[in-house]
């Protein structure tokens, strides 16, 4: 019997990345517990001597936390509910359809992906300026974001509707039914798992969502979370441990569902959802 | 006569595509029509029309008497069983049976007992709560021809519906299929590829060829005239034998090219010397004594499936010669085969026109 080949020396520098990306996450939540004084203590700590849990109820409320964390799952909810809405049609039509204007329109919507929103912001904020747009701050950067999100949603989203078979819609057609009928009663309960893994991750990718937010939103009370988190930065700022703990609140919700949906998102984005 | 489906002068335009040419058929009611040809010849975009799912460019669709042109499918009251049966997969197999009649406002209730009929007819009781991934092959080609059955409709379509199941399957859904057919008393247009498949099922069967019907008639008909070289070549397995030969002096006779010496009687009166294209069905050949025969013909290759013996010659271009009792003929022999005269088919070189 042989035995199935293992790419070990690929596995190990899969494992290093993975290490090298994953270490900051740990530090991060080390370092959160961790005493001022042992934070820089070398040789440094892996583990607290001491720790300290008391810091994240302190930092939640000295810093507002609450209002934040609202702000960002507000904008990550808007964001995900216009691209999943306007994203899905956009997807279907580019998926069922081929003509020179369809290819055009794929183009221009990778076009989108390219922009980084850095560059984008100026234009943005003179644009809903003059719209009047930057008195509903977390609207503007709502749809800002959204355009941001769109082409990465619509290329995967593209790719599920790819993946069910045409000739069941064509079926259900010949079975009595409408175009759009079609789409709501076969194609989409079909592409379901699909969708949904993708509006996931444009949740979870626009719930950090930074640029727009801090150039667009200069109230506090409207900052999401990752503005929130700069504020923390300043010429002396030393307070790492509360840096830190504010980080770990905000991103440990991010990797619980992550953690708690991967399968899904993983079989989502392979498959195609189907089967 | 009452055509349940009629089409005249078809045409389909993919941009420069010319998909049909100018497509002219009447499908009597109750009927088994059968549209065979090579792939790309457009028997599918012809179904296709008539469902609905391709829009002509010009021509009139009728079904039942009424003008179809331009109406969507859902108002055509065709059923259509695709190749790949397009079962929907989110749905049991009674919601797959009865997902036409909640389209259209049949009760739940009805739909129930409309589904429990079929499943009985189609042998599908036991299976109705499952999921088309749950089922073999031949049960969702069950399925799919359940869900068409359910409606009553005014014509079948069947897109290739046995290319995807085994050999003694298909066989086996054949006849079921035509079974159905006949009990249902429905109009049915059965594309495929499978001239096997068209000859055995149909009443009326249409072979087409680049956009083209090529000829039309019964099976036999077909097989017995075929009005050119494609389709005497379309029909029948194994393949006609093609040979080029020249009309002797009498006009009665044909001298084949690979036998030189020898010649073939013919029914009927041709133009002597005209050269022509002989064909010969390798079942209409007969191996005899090599000194009453009239073709002398050297053995390359000898085939038995048991029932019958394929013979394939050294000559140029090769000949198949079938024969159904046992033999004991061997490559490198030289066999004596004759053939009656009205079984001999002659067709232009140039036209390729049956002569």
């Amino acid at each position: 019997m042989t035995r199935p080949y293992v790419p070990w020396f690929l596995l190990a520098i899969a494992l290093t990345l993975a290490a090298v990306y994953l270490f900051p996450l740990y530090w991060m939540y080390v370092t959160s517990l961790k005493s001022g004084s042992e934070i820089f203590a070398n040789p440094p700590t892996f583990w607290p001597v001491e720790p300290d849990l008391s810091i994240y109820p302190s930092v939640w409320f000295r810093r507002t936390m609450q209002t934040f964390m609202w702000n960002s799952v507000l904008i990550a909810s808007g964001v995900t509910a216009i691209t999943v809405l306007l994203g899905t049609g956009c997807a279907y039509v580019l998926a069922r359809y081929r003509s020179g204007w369809i290819d055009f329109g794929l183009f221009m919507i990778l076009m989108l992906q390219v922009l980084p929103a850095s560059v984008m912001i100026t234009p943005l904020f003179v644009g809903f300026n003059q719209l009047g747009l930057l008195n509903y701050p977390r609207t503007a950067v709502v749809l800002a974001a959204a355009a941001k999100a769109m082409p990465f949603f619509v290329v995967l989203v593209r790719a599920t509707f790819m993946s069910v078979p045409r000739e069941l819609e064509e079926a259900a057609l010949v079975d009595g039914n409408s175009r759009i009928g079609a789409f709501f009663n076969i194609v989409l309960p079909l592409a379901r798992n699909g969708i949904l893994v993708c509006a996931i991750l444009t949740f979870m990718s626009s719930f950090g969502e930074y640029i727009y937010s801090k150039s667009i939103i200069q109230n506090g009370a409207m900052q999401p979370a990752s503005v929130g988190l700069s504020g923390f930065l300043g010429p002396n700022s030393s307070d790492w441990n509360s840096i830190m703990a504010y980080s770990a609140i905000y991103v440990t919700p991010i990797l619980a569902v992550f953690v708690l949906l991967q399968r899904r998102i993983v079989s989502g984005l392979t498959s195609g959802a189907l089967k | 006569m009452s055509a349940q489906i009629e089409l005249s002068n078809i045409d389909k335009h993919y941009g420069a595509f010319h998909a049909l040419k100018d497509v002219s058929l009447s499908i009597e009611k109750g009927s088994f029509v059968a549209l065979v040809g090579p792939s790309g010849c457009g028997k599918s975009t012809l179904l296709r029309s008539i469902a609905g799912l391709e829009t002509i460019t010009s021509g009139t669709l009728k079904i039942a008497g009424q003008t179809m042109n331009g109406v969507p499918p859902r108002k055509r009251d065709v059923a259509m069983v695709f190749q790949s049966y397009a079962l929907y997969p989110h749905m049991t197999v009674e919601e797959n049976l009865t997902y036409s009649l909640r389209l259209h406002g049949v009760g739940k209730a009805e739909a129930k007992v409309k589904a429990a009929e079929v499943a009985a007819t189609t042998g599908l009781s036991a299976l109705l709560k499952r999921y088309p991934r749950e089922l073999s092959g031949g049960q969702r080609q069950r399925v799919a021809m359940g869900r068409a059955i359910i409606r009553n409709p005014k014509a079948f379509l069947f897109d290739e519906p046995l290319s995807n199941l085994d050999a003694a399957l298909r066989v086996h859904m054949r006849k079921e299929i035509r079974a159905l057919h006949d009990r249902l008393g429905a109009t049915s247009v059965y594309v495929t590829h499978d001239q096997i498949e068209a000859m055995t099922m149909a009443d009326h069967v249409v072979v087409m060829r680049d956009g083209v019907i090529e000829q039309q008639g019964s099976p036999l008909e077909l097989y017995d005239r075929p009005v050119s070289k494609f389709v005497a070549g379309f029909i029948g397995s194994p393949a006609m034998n093609f040979v080029p030969g020249t009309i002797g002096p009498d006009g009665m006779t044909v001298a084949l090219e690979i036998a030189q010496s020898l010649s073939l009687p013919l029914a009927r009166h041709q133009e002597p010397g005209r050269k022509v294209l002989v064909g010969l069905r390798p079942e209409h050949l007969v191996i005899g004594e090599p000194e009453q025969a009239t073709l002398r013909l050297p053995v390359a290759v000898v085939e038995s499936t048991g029932s019958m013996t394929f013979v394939t010659t050294s000559t140029e271009p090769e000949m198949t010669v079938v024969e159904t009792r046992r033999t004991t003929v061997r490559p490198g022999d030289t066999i004596g085969v004759s053939i009656a005269p009205n079984q001999v088919h002659l067709f232009d070189p140039a036209t390729e026109k049956a002569i």
